[in-house]
């Protein structure tokens, strides 16, 4: 009898995740955790254009348009850090541009054994939230940082 | 090396219909009497290519198919590759390089002239990283000829750094031995076309002839193809018919059938709820929230019917609903959800473009960690009762379990044809 339906992720796979990681050739400027700068960095490193920003006395929304035509917004605190990104669009971002310093422990996440099965994430971390959903073409997802949520923001307003 | 091939076709409730094809000129697979059989795909859902190995796992709820894959213009140089997951929410057939490599198909160039090459992300964070390459794809009696196809790389040594996640190259990673992706569009990167788009390059197709590999415009036609509008006949769209499943079952099998109104076998139903689409999705009302498509710029996020998740995937509206753990037995379970007994819920699926809307769905959320756990249920493949979240505000996604019971129906963006609809 099958026990489980599980699957994990041998480690030369995650390998080559960190090898492409470390070869990131933009500067390491994280986007979630980091400062105002790197909304800059991740247009230019996206070639992205920018959109009308949101202003909100605790937090601002910076929309961004990717190649392609998917759109990033970057939620960034009173005191200039990035606490959240959103997505929709015809693509998946690139993850490590939009999370930085928070990569590696979503791949951690991601490389926990669970079920065969192609379908949204809910990654709900220590200090990270990763969700995501859609299908080819047409995608949506959020990742977030919840201690550094401003109190008039509620998680599910980051859309 | 010249192979004798035989496609031994299941036709569902209509019998059988056996094709061979030895030598000449008749393409392989392709029954001599004809008719209308011809265009059923047998499909299985049956936990997939791992279920049956020592240590092997179930796939739950994938609906998988057997495709024929021989060079351009040969029906000798072929391979038939069981267990690709047949997926209503993607584009384009995508095969391990391991059960194709014999084969030595021909390169497809991007624009720059050099080989192309792959990288197609998904929402589970997977990516699948490899050339583009021609083959004729025979599916039942039906030939897609000379499309391009992605053939899924076995090594990874050249993946570039913005082909970034899992890369699920082999079986026990992926589940599978490919993808069979019948969606709504003809092809799989309309944006990575010059035409429609313009600078920079969207980072989907790639040559590799330096190091790194490098994002190139790839013209429609190179692109990986959706095999259906490739078929000379019922090419407009598929049917998914697969019998109810209250619970789960051990295995369940059905047909995928090409073509919708172009045979006797596939007309549209009288009955049918049929849905216009916005944007390739459509609004689903639930707990009094629609999560949709925004009327005004037909953008997403939206919501839509695809038969490649496993699971039915909604908001968690209220946080009314208890998501599994991410340590079980069965391993990270949260992207299900395990209520505490079964949960009878329904929505309302509505056309975007007209307002209309359909019968309300009745669908009941069983508890994944009981089911995969369970010592009646683990071993088995098709669960009816599958559910997990989705960010709030975004979309309710119909995955298998919205399948069983039902006839599905995809119909592909076809310019100066039709418009792309689902019904069911």
């Amino acid at each position: 009898m099958k026990a489980l339906f599980e699957r994990s992720i041998p480690f030369t796979s995650w390998l080559m995740v960190g090898i492409g990681w470390l070869g990131l050739s933009c500067p390491a400027l994280a986007a979630l955790g980091g400062d105002l700068t790197s909304v800059d960095a991740d247009r230019a490193h996206l070639k992205a254009t920018s959109l009308e920003v949101k202003p909100s006395e605790a937090y601002q929304v910076h929309p961004i348009q990717a190649p392609g035509g998917t759109i990033i917004s970057e939620y960034v605190s009173s005191t200039g850090r990035v606490f959240a990104v959103s997505w929709h669009g015809p693509f998946i971002p690139e993850m490590q541009q939009i999370l930085g310093s928070y990569f590696q422990q979503y791949s951690a996440a991601l490389g926990a054994k669970r079920p065969y099965g192609r379908r949204p994430l809910n990654i709900q971390e220590p200090g990270l939230v990763v969700q995501t959903g859609g299908h080819m073409g047409a995608y949506f997802g959020r990742a977030y940082l919840p201690e550094m949520l401003p109190s008039s923001l509620k998680a599910d307003e980051i859309k | 090396m010249r192979k004798k091939l035989c496609v031994l076709t299941l036709l569902g409730s209509l019998g059988f219909a056996v094709g061979c094809g030895s030598s000449g000129s008749t393409p392989a697979g392709i029954p001599g009497g004809g008719g209308t059989s011809a265009n059923v795909l047998s499909i299985a859902v049956d936990g997939g290519p791992t279920a049956n190995q020592t240590n092997g796992s179930i796939y739950p709820n994938g609906a998988f198919a057997t495709v024929t894959i021989c060079a351009p213009g040969s029906s000798s140089n072929c391979a038939k590759v069981d267990h690709l997951l047949v997926d209503t929410g993607s584009v384009g057939v995508r095969v391990l390089q391991s059960a194709v490599s014999s084969l030595n198909l021909p390169a497809v160039n991007a624009n720059n002239g050099s080989a192309a090459w792959e990288c197609v992300s998904f929402v589970d964070g997977s990516v699948l990283w490899g050339p583009v390459q021609a083959a004729t794809v025979t599916l039942a009696g039906e030939t897609a000829s000379n499309v391009p196809i992605q053939v899924v790389a076995s090594s990874s040594s050249n993946l570039p750094s913005s082909c970034s996640g899992v890369n699920e190259n082999t079986v026990s990673l992926l589940g599978a031995n490919g993808i069979l992706g019948v969606g709504l569009e003809p092809v799989d990167c309309p944006a990575c076309d010059p035409s429609q788009t313009s600078t920079p390059i969207v980072p989907a197709y790639y040559s590799c002839s330096s190091t790194p590999c490098t994002s190139q415009f790839i013209n429609d036609s190179n692109q990986v193809t959706n095999p259906v509008v490739a078929f000379p006949a019922d090419n407009n769209g598929v049917i998914v018919e697969l019998p109810a499943v209250s619970s789960s079952a051990a295995t369940v099998t059905g047909s995928l059938i090409f073509g919708i109104g172009t045979e006797s076998n596939n007309q549209l139903a009288s009955s049918a709820n049929f849905f216009n689409l916005c944007a390739d999705l459509f609004n689903t009302i639930f707990e009094g929230e629609t999560f949709g498509v925004n009327p005004s710029s037909c953008t997403g996020p939206g919501s839509f019917i695809d038969s490649g998740s496993n699971a039915l995937f909604f908001p968690n509206v209220n946080n009314a609903i208890t998501v599994c753990p991410t340590k079980t037995p069965a391993g990270d379970l949260s992207a299900f959800y395990c209520p505490a007994s079964p949960l009878n819920l329904s929505a309302v699926n509505e056309d975007p473009t007209n307002g209309t809307q359909s019968p309300a769905v009745n669908f009941t959320v069983g508890n994944a960690q009981n089911l995969f756990t369970g010592s009646s249920t683990s071993s088995n493949a098709a669960f009816g009762r599958l559910a997990g979240p989705v960010p709030a505000a975004s979309g309710f996604d119909w995955g298998l379990p919205f399948f069983y019971g039902k006839n599905v129906y995809t119909g592909i963006d076809l310019p100066n044809v039709q418009t792309p609809f689902w019904a069911y």
